[in-house]
């Protein structure tokens, strides 16, 4: 028998989620293929708090229960998020998916999460002692473990407004559509006078978490372009060197081959 | 176009969209309004193994416990031999052998049971090798001319192996299967399944009683595809075997893992070409073709026939020897799948040819194309190509639709850049019927019609429908040669208490031989109608007169009274970053004689099709070394999806076939066979004219190609 619990505020939402032992649910797209027995459910996709897309001074903040085909048709959500979210499965799963159970189901293989991880978004997470904002990659504890506390619910996911517009992003799944992550890219590249600001390399699907190596990325930053184009060869093959795959559906050797041709697809794109 | 081709909306549109058909897993009673209970086998986790014995938890009351002591016959389902047994002997032969079954109301108390049981076994060594696998079920060997002298005269020899994957049907029905026990001792059968009367043949023999005994009633099917031939005789019998003990309903419906890792598939193959070239020609090929059949028999032997006789392709070679076994292993035991041995034997044979002419700096379409058969040209089994070869047209349709040659031409200049290009082709044909005399010394086709006193007809026959269009297409033919409207004609899903044997749903023969049956029992009825009356009338199968009888013996004489045939072009953009191929066209001609409905005819040649594009390119199941199924999910056994083909053009060419209704001739099959030589000929070409050998080529085993090309 399922139980489940409909509120219809935010408030009445922490409140049950304090009292009880509850799983969240906003889209259910995991949970009912999952089709966990004897679990109280605690549905989200209906608090308005949570259905919200606002922008601010620095940041787009995106409602934990925000759909991404909702998110696909806002001009607000940068595009490197929308993207990814084209790749998503399918029309279907898109309608009912939401950032906050592609946060919350604890995959490094979700795409949403992988913009997350490139473009360093912070989480906004609340619980009716107060809320924290936590940057994605502290939220990611490893394997499917997350830094949620128990009465605790994913908010907000906050994007910075700017600074993303350089960008790389690839996912390479099984086929064109209902596939799984067999490796996801995302890159972002930030230049001010004409040297490179910041730089950010993520891998998603390849380890238990998405994967960024921020000494190497460093290893570009503060460079023109083409200092960064002498640095190359050594910025490739220290990603060749330091790149740990996990087992995965398909050998490492592929992914790994696939993750380093992305790399430099990125670099290319900025004639690097 | 001609009037029969014409569309109309399917008799069984209304109900499945609006999901109102009822499956075998939707009833919520039995028959006779009792409780159905749930039936779940408990299989083999080890590939090879002695079963000593089964530690059976306790049973709550109303559960039970069946296995082969509780078969009241022979513990053996009759499919072509009789070796699968309905639950396990004393060994295991896979890992999914059914041992036994747990019956019970609660499914999921029946669930925990099954994982309560404790299976003592004693380990033996399972075979996993197709190569090194010494066991054949099957051994064939045929030829003709002398093989040995071409290859003495020759300029050049080749020799080259070839080999492909398992494919699944993936049914959207996974399999399923109920039975009742009836008051006056008889046993009702019912659930998912191509063939009522295979069902029927092998209860009587398990439950030791009389024909009368026991129907047989096809339940509405979510798909087929040749993968619910057989194991619904297998699943049959068990849930009879159940019902019997429980004496009550049981039925058991597959979940999705199991049905993917323990049901039929295609069979996996391993093809030896030695091919002899004298001035430009092959003169010779010496073809050793391994299936790897699984732990028992089932439907192997046919499957196999029917691959060797293909395994010359559409080629003329005088001199062909050639052996074919089907080689136990300790895995799944493999059966039929749409193509039916084809697809496996046709990708060795193209992709041989191409090999070929690449060596000889000829165009591979070029050399196809001087080696075709044409009318009256001898089979490899020296049998008659009795009616004209389409294959130039048809060639000529898919240039006109996609620049053919041109492309070919095109993409084998050197190539530069993160995208590169290729075209491939792939000839083939599809016999049309059962392998051999099979339809006249084993089926017997009986069809009937049965006119009402309304002036409603209603038409008697045991072909299932299980998307490929029968309950539409049988009406079709009929009412078209009564001239009467199409609802004035019906036809239901067969129970075997009230239709006749017309003959298994397999090999594409429905429509050909069935169908024509009903033209020549619709004229009959015609000539004889009278108003008011309840008339019926039958029609039997008779062989056509201009057939050379086939000897199984000597593999000679005509395997297929006619042919469909097949010219499949594929164009592929490789991504040398990922290893994706993109798929930019595939273009495919298909001669199905006269289409008996346009767009039921189109859509089986796009499925069918995509399906033998997703066989070549990502559908990959593989077993470990422990003979285990790993991809045994929807999110690993990856299937195409729409997205994935969006330029899919298929082309009907028309070569009627005299003894079919109208000219029609099998369809079903023919679009799936070709894909894969098509497809890796192409992949050949975007990978800088690379020698490939093996389908599916997966993403992985192209970028494993561009790293060690250097691409």
């Amino acid at each position: 028998m399922v139980n489940g619990f409909a509120p219809a505020t935010l408030q009445e939402a922490l409140a049950i989620r304090a009292a009880q032992d509850v799983t969240p649910y906003a889209g259910g797209t995991d949970l009912m293929v999952e089709n966990r027995r004897g679990v109280s459910y605690l549905f989200l996709s209906k608090i308005p708090e949570l259905r919200q897309i606002t922008v601010d001074d620095t940041c787009v903040r995106i409602g934990a229960a925000v759909t991404f085909t909702e998110a696909l048709a806002d001009e607000r959500v940068p595009q490197i998020m929308r993207d990814a979210l084209a790749g998503i499965a399918a029309p279907a799963i898109r309608n009912a998916g939401t950032f906050g159970g592609n946060l919350g189901n604890g995959s490094a293989k979700a795409d949403s999460v992988l913009v997350e991880f490139a473009l360093d978004a912070k989480l906004r997470l609340v619980s009716l002692s107060g809320e924290r904002i936590v940057p994605v990659e502290q939220f990611y504890l490893g394997r499917k473990k997350l830094d949620l506390h128990s009465d605790e619910l994913i908010a907000e996911i906050l994007l910075p407004k700017t600074g993303w517009e350089n960008y790389y992003y690839e996912k390479v799944g099984g086929r064109n559509a209902l596939a799984i992550s067999r490796v996801a890219f995302a890159g972002v590249l930030r230049m001010e006078n004409d040297r490179i600001v910041d730089l950010s390399a993520a891998f998603g699907a390849v380890a238990d978490t998405v994967l960024r190596l921020k000494d190497a990325e460093g290893m570009l930053i503060g460079k023109t372009v083409a200092e960064a184009k002498a640095a190359k060869e050594a910025f490739l093959s220290r990603y060749e060197q330091d790149l740990t795959l996990t087992r995965g559906r398909v050998s490492a050797e592929y992914r790994k081959a696939v993750c380093l041709r992305l790399l430099q697809a990125f670099l290319e794109k900025f004639g690097i | 176009m001609e009037n029969i081709s014409r569309s109309v909306v399917k008799k069984d549109h209304a109900p499945k969209m609006s999901g109102r058909s009822i499956y075998v897993s939707d009833y919520q009673t039995a028959q006779s309004g009792e409780r159905i209970l749930t039936g779940k086998l408990l299989r083999s986790t080890l590939a090879h193994a002695r079963v000593l014995g089964v530690d059976v938890p306790e049973l709550p009351e109303g559960y039970f416990y069946v296995d082969a002591r509780d078969v009241p016959g022979d513990n053996n389902v009759n499919i072509v031999l009789d070796d699968t047994p309905v639950f396990c002997r004393e060994t295991v032969e896979y890992i999914g052998d059914p041992i036994a079954m747990l019956c019970g109301p609660d499914p999921d108390e029946v669930e925990r049971l099954v994982k309560a049981c404790r299976v003592r076994y004693e380990e033996l060594e399972p075979v996993l090798d197709l190569a090194a696998g010494q066991e054949a079920f099957f051994d064939y060997r045929f030829g003709h001319g002398d093989v040995d002298a071409a290859f003495a005269a020759a300029d050049k020899q080749y020799d080259e192996t070839f080999e492909t994957g398992y494919q699944d049907q993936t049914y959207l029905e996974p399999q399923g299967m109920m039975a009742e026990p009836e008051a006056d001792g008889g046993m009702y059968v019912h659930g998912s399944m191509q063939c009522v009367y295979y069902v029927h043949g092998a209860l009587p023999r398990v439950l030791a009683c009389a024909p009368e005994k026991v129907h047989v009633f096809q339940d509405v099917t979510g798909g087929g595809f040749g993968g619910k031939e057989d194991y619904p005789s297998v699943l049959g019998c068990q849930v009879a075997v159940a019902a019997r003990k429980c004496g009550a309903p049981v039925r058991c419906v597959l979940d999705r893992r199991e049905d993917l890792a323990c049901t039929s598939k295609r069979h996996p193959s391993l093809c030896r070409y030695r091919a002899a070239v004298k001035d430009g020609k092959v003169t010779a090929l010496e073809i050793d073709v391994r299936f790897n059949a699984g732990g028992y028999s089932t439907l192997s032997a046919v499957v196999l026939q029917r691959g060797i006789i293909a395994a010359q392709g559409v080629y003329n070679i005088p001199n062909l020897r050639l052996r074919g076994r089907a080689i136990k292993t300790n895995t799944v035991p493999n059966g039929a799948y749409r193509g039916f041995g084809g697809p496996q034997t046709f990708f060795a044979v193209e992709m041989m040819m191409d090999h070929i002419a690449r060596d000889l700096g000829v165009d591979a379409l070029a050399f196809k194309e001087a080696h075709l058969v044409k009318k009256g040209d001898s089979t490899s089994t020296e049998g008659r190509y009795h009616f004209p070869v389409p294959l130039p047209g048809m060639i000529d349709q898919v240039d006109a639709a996609c620049d053919l040659r041109k492309k070919r031409a095109l993409y084998s200049q050197p190539q530069t850049g993160r995208y590169r290009r290729g075209i491939g082709t792939s000839l083939y044909f599809h016999g049309a019927g059962f392998t051999g005399s099979g339809e006249r010394d084993l089926i017997k086709a009986v069809a009937k019609l049965r006119k009402y006193a309304d002036g409603t007809v209603e038409v008697l026959a045991a072909n299932g429908e299980i998307g490929q269009g029968l309950r539409t297409t049988f009406p079709k033919i009929v009412a078209q040669e009564l001239g009467l409207p199409l609802e004035k004609v019906s036809y239901n899903h067969p129970d075997t208490a009230r239709v006749p044997d017309s003959g298994p749903t397999v090999a594409s023969r429905s429509l050909m031989v069935v169908g024509e049956l009903l033209r020549r029992a619709a004229a009959k009825l015609k000539a004889q109608w009278r108003d008011g009356e309840e008339q019926e009338v039958e029609e039997r199968f008779r062989e056509p007169d201009f057939l050379i009888p086939f000897y199984l013996d000597k593999f000679s004489g005509d395997a297929y009274p006619t042919y469909s045939w097949g010219v499949n072009a594929i164009e592929v953009e490789v991504d040398t970053y990922t290893g994706k191929t993109k798929i930019l066209g595939a273009y495919g001609s298909f001669d199905v004689g006269t289409p008996i409905d346009e767009k039921i005819v189109i859509g089986q040649m796009e499925g069918g099709f995509l399906q033998g594009i997703g066989y070549a390119s990502i559908e990959k199941m593989a077993y470990d070394h422990t003979g285990r199924i790993r991809s045994n999910s929807f999110s690993d056994y990856l299937i195409p999806t729409a997205a994935d083909v969006p330029n899919l053009k298929c082309m009907l060419y028309v070569e009627k076939y005299p003894e079919g209704p109208y000219g029609a001739k099998g369809a079903g099959e023919l679009p799936l066979v070709g894909a894969p030589g098509a497809y890796v000929e192409a992949m050949e070409q975007a990978l800088g004219g690379v020698s490939l050998h093996h389908a599916p080529f997966t993403a992985e085993d192209t970028m494993d190609t561009i790293v060690k090309e250097g691409l």
